[in-house]
């Protein structure tokens, strides 16, 4: 795994490379990498962008935070009772299908410009994906497991745990999609709801003043921002439900 | 003495398609009984309805002590009733944990089961890292666990190679000479019914009826070497007979 990680990061790097001594693109646009990690060095060291950084992390834990207490819950119970979840399954399959950006104007009239409209909408988005996933997990639970376990006597609160385990492989599934999700409405709604400091004003405010190094440095930051949150979900899965579909 | 299974009259039907004639049939606390009928006679659906998972349309079943759990069911799903996420350990003590028992009680029995089986399970490996006859051997295991009055086997060894199949069923006798609980065995292996029975009901096609008992007074144990001796031969020919007239082959 660690071998196609450094090959993928060294084909980006030379096609980067190759692209910009080439002159294939505008080193305006595109400028090279080295000056562009230089970039990101000086402000990292400079310590400039660390509110930047802390903010926005601040902002996507919370709104994943919110999300998972909501769908979680949310998604065990209605995945549980069939017929509500046939019945609700339309309306949550058409709000998760609204893109989060559409709503940012609902939710700047119901939160005003703050942190609470940003956290409101990214966690609005990302609790529909856990609550979805995770009813989904629940529907599909295995029924000879569940039957095996009531034949041996188990109580409703020990079928609701087998349950939740059962439904687990989908809800990291639906967590780990969640968690992406946030941290994209997070950084759009920095760039474009207002803020005075995060990654998406960062990217921002470079593109203002012609920083594109600074801009490529930010954008990166997000990336490995949603790189290793996604990591961390997928070393969960494999340590926590490392039985799934065996 | 009160039968541990007592049906009477029993039909079941899915759709229009009759499943179970008129099923009656009784076993007695401490006997094994085999049924034995070919494939698709409903015999998967006559235990269902014993276990409770399925309801009948007519007639009446009584299974002695299922609704205090009494009663253990090895489904022929089994790979699908172990818990993926729990350790064999895990598996083997789950029907216990379930009725509050302490973890001390529950590791002791864990072990004590785990010591009468004759193939050796690794105790912290996961279901998956088994074997399919090693998974169907934890799943019989745990229906032990419990000392169930009543034991519904479907199939309980067709995973197993020969060898460990005579280990299981030596096993089983083993095990029903200490505890006694009744025993209702569906197996495809007339071998299997005449080697662990006292008693197989042989079914008819569907819908099905018991058309010929079978009666196996051999006593217990009946070791592996049961299956040279000349009893078993009369048994099993008394068998094979009785299912060639009942199923009008």
């Amino acid at each position: 795994m660690k071998a196609n990680i450094a090959f993928g990061v060294l084909a980006l790097l030379v096609a980067w490379g190759l692209a910009a001594s080439a002159g294939l693109v505008d080193s305006f646009f595109l400028p090279g990498s080295l000056e562009t990690f230089q970039e990101l060095g000086d402000l990292l060291a400079g310590g400039e962008i660390g509110d930047d950084i802390a903010l926005t992390l601040g902002r996507i834990a919370a709104a994943f935070s919110i999300a998972a207490a909501i769908g979680l819950p949310a998604g065990l119970a209605l995945g549980m009772q069939p017929s509500l979840f046939e019945r609700l399954e339309f309306l949550v399959d058409f709000f998760r299908s609204i893109p989060a950006t559409a709503l940012f104007p609902l939710f700047l009239l119901v939160f005003g410009i703050s942190d609470s409209s940003k956290i409101a909408v990214a966690a609005f988005s990302s609790a529909l994906i856990i609550l979805f996933n995770t009813a989904y997990g629940v529907r599909h639970a295995k029924k000879a497991r569940l039957q095996a376990a009531r034949l041996m006597g188990a109580n409703r609160r020990q079928l609701t745990s087998i349950i939740f385990w059962e439904s687990l492989p989908q809800t990291l599934v639906g967590m780990r999609t969640a968690v992406s999700l946030s941290i994209i409405v997070i950084v759009v709604t920095e760039m474009f709801i207002g803020t005075s400091a995060g990654i998406g004003r960062l990217i921002v405010d470079f593109q203002y003043v012609y920083n594109v190094p600074g801009m490529y440095a930010a954008i990166f930051l997000a990336g490995v921002i949603g790189y290793l949150a996604n990591l961390a979900f997928a070393l969960l899965e494999k340590r926590v439900v490392h039985w799934a579909g065996r | 003495m009160r039968d541990a299974i007592a049906v009477r009259g029993l039909h079941k039907s899915y759709g229009e398609m009759g499943v179970l004639g008129r099923i009656d049939l009784k076993v007695a606390p401490g006997e094994i009984v085999a049924l034995f009928g070919p494939n698709g006679c409903g015999k998967t659906t006559l235990m269902d309805i014993l276990a409770g998972l399925v309801k009948q349309e007519k007639g009446s079943v009584a299974v002695e002590g299922r609704d205090a759990f009494a009663c253990s069911y090895l489904t022929q799903n089994y790979r699908d009733s172990l818990l993926p996420w729990l350790r064999v350990r895990g598996n083997l003590g789950f029907p216990l944990r379930l009725r509050g028992h302490t973890k001390g009680q529950v590791a002791d029995a864990v072990q004590a089961i785990a010591d009468l089986s004759p193939v050796r399970l690794n105790l912290d490996a996961y279901p998956y890292q088994l074997s399919g006859g090693q998974q169907q051997i934890l799943a019989f295991l745990r229906a032990l666990i419990t000392k169930p009055s009543i034991l519904l086997l479907d199939e309980p060894f067709s995973a197993l190679d020969y060898e460990n199949t005579l280990a299981m069923r030596t096993l089983l006798q083993r095990y029903w000479q200490e505890h006694r609980p009744a025993v209702l065995a569906i197996t495809h292996d007339i071998e299997e019914a005449v080697h662990v029975a006292s008693r197989i009901l042989i079914l008819s096609r569907k819908p099905s009826r018991i058309v010929r008992v079978v009666r196996n007074p051999s006593p217990y144990p009946r070791p592996p070497s049961f299956l040279a001796s000349a009893g078993f031969k009369k048994a099993k020919d008394n068998a094979l007979s009785a299912f060639l007239a009942g199923v009008s082959l």
